[in-house]
């Protein structure tokens, strides 16, 4: 990412604060696959800009969550919305990062391609495409290898490629379903700090699934957390913590200020699975 | 570059040998057969039919042949599994009919076709056709169906439906495969048209081949058949080469 870029996101004036006027509402939802309740009377209200991160032990519905939003498939009862309308199917200004990146990649084009394909879908005329994709390359540091094919990339390189792809659709809300989840340590600090910077800068509402807690910590807003097995008596909604740390997040001093290490524990006492 | 031209080059050590130990012993005991000629003879007679044009008349029939009913039944095998790839119950519904038709031995239909079409290339080209229909079919329809879902995932969240998903997704995801198809087929077309010529057609390389078994001339029917193999082979290099170009880079690791 470029210089610019992260010293816009070092400027504490952008700092986002949960809007009064929620983005998203949930209300209610509940959700039934085969059987069986994955989500109960969920009730969740995202602010705009917001960054908010969902933990939660597997098989809690935390993908389930993110394909609701993305209206890839319907609550069984309760209703969501997003700016007061129903959402009721793929829109084109939300955006999904899934995890596996090298599936979500068309193999057959080059970045810059697989960038275009965004565009395309959203009909830009074929003579703007080439100006848009440019500046987008760059955000994400991969101006230099627009001519590439995903099989040349590296894995960081390779999501990176699709975070361009779905900055491309000026998403309003971005959806990331354990986006660094497959990377190693140093490569998933660099794209989470490039990833604040991005989303900063341009205001997106971010829903991000994660099981690692520390990175929901040090990435959120808030973390809500979910719990397994619902049943139709409880909400799915275990938790739902507010993070007062500092912006700008720094990969040294945000993981050691005390109040990160005391949500951790937290977090950490709450989603700890019970052992056999 | 020169060492990949070393490494094929030592590939033909074997035939060569192969030939010349055949020529020798056939030198030295004066074997006399119908059945077989000398390998000198054999280039002799190939040389001789390269010069007076036959050679090459007899392949471009023969070509011609097998690429026009490749056109045909390749055309309408992608067609049909395009088809029943994208839409799972047609192709479920026409499983049964594909699975009796496909084993039929096209050597089979040639005296319908003969009765069809009379002789002439029509009449090989739709046996051709009839057999290059399956695999063109089964890859296509393969490649199709074993899509990677998440591609489609990504196709739906960018709104993409209907022709533009299968223009911009799921045909260039199925083209390897597809590709993969043709190359069968070609081979096969290839194949099939040689097998009709001896059969029953008057023309191409087939017919030449079954004209020099019957007027006893061993060379010259040893030489076709050599070179029906070395034309089978260029067909099938070059659309490895060409493979080689279109996909190389998507599976390629740096």
């Amino acid at each position: 990412m470029t210089a610019a870029l992260r010293e816009a996101s070092l400027d504490p004036s952008v700092a986002v604060r949960p809007a009064a006027q929620p983005l998203i509402r949930l209300d209610g939802v509940a959700l039934d696959l085969g059987g069986r309740r994955i989500i109960n009377g969920l009730d969740l209200a995202l602010g705009r800009g917001e960054f908010v991160c969902v933990v939660g032990p597997s098989g809690c519905g935390k993908t389930t969550l993110l394909r609701l939003l993305s209206g890839l498939v319907r609550p069984t009862s309760g209703r969501i919305l997003r700016d007061d309308r129903n959402v009721d199917g793929p829109a084109q200004d939300v955006a999904i990062v899934f995890q596996d990146y090298g599936r979500a990649l068309l193999p057959w084009r080059t970045v810059a391609g697989n960038v275009s394909l965004a565009l395309e879908a959203a009909r830009v005329p074929r003579a703007e495409r080439s100006a848009r994709i440019a500046p987008l390359l760059a955000q994400v540091g991969l101006a230099a290898h627009a001519a590439k094919y995903p099989a040349e990339l590296s894995g960081g390189m390779q999501q990176r490629l699709q975070i361009a792809r779905c900055l491309a659709q000026r998403p309003a809300v971005l959806l990331m379903d354990e986006p660094f989840g497959a990377l190693d340590a140093m490569t998933r600090q660099s794209l989470q700090d490039d990833l604040l910077a991005l989303v900063r800068q341009h205001g997106t509402t971010v829903l991000f699934i994660t099981h690692d807690l520390e990175e929901a910590i040090y990435l959120g807003d808030r973390v809500i957390a979910l719990r397994a097995n619902p049943g139709s008596q409880r909400s799915s909604l275990a938790q739902d913590i507010v993070i007062e740390l500092p912006h700008p997040r720094d990969q040294l001093a945000t993981r050691e200020h005390p109040e990160f290490l005391r949500l951790r524990r937290f977090l950490f006492d709450f989603i700890q699975e019970p052992r056999p | 570059m020169s060492r990949g031209y070393l490494s094929r080059l030592r590939g033909l050590a074997l035939p060569v040998a192969a030939l010349l130990a055949a020529e020798l012993a056939m030198l030295a005991t004066g074997a006399q057969s119908d059945a077989f000629a000398r390998p000198s003879e054999i280039l002799r007679a190939m040389w001789a039919a390269a010069l007076d044009g036959s050679l090459a008349a007899a392949s471009a029939q023969t070509l011609g042949n097998a690429l026009l009913g490749l056109a045909m039944g390749g055309g309408i095998g992608l067609a049909c599994g395009l088809w029943f790839g994208a839409v799972p119950r047609v192709g479920r519904l026409s499983a049964l009919t594909v699975n009796l038709l496909r084993p039929l031995p096209s050597v089979a239909l040639v005296p319908i076709a003969m009765l069809a079409f009379g002789f002439g290339y029509r009449m090989e080209s739709a046996v051709v056709a009839f057999t290059c229909i399956w695999p063109m079919l089964m890859f296509a329809q393969d490649g199709v169906a074993r899509i990677e879902p998440r591609l489609l995932e990504v196709a739906q969240v960018l709104g993409l439906r209907g022709l533009r998903r299968a223009w911009k997704i799921v045909l260039p995801a199925a083209l390897p495969r597809i590709f993969v198809g043709l190359r069968l087929s070609l081979g096969i077309a290839l194949t099939i048209a040689v097998t009709t010529e001896i059969v029953a057609n008057p023309m191409g390389l087939g017919y030449g081949l079954s004209m020099a078994q019957q007027s006893l001339n061993p060379a010259l029917m040893l030489a076709l058949v050599i070179w029906i193999g070395v034309l089978g082979w260029a067909v099938n290099a070059g659309l490895l080469r060409l493979q080689e170009r279109l996909f190389g880079r998507r599976g390629a690791r740096p």
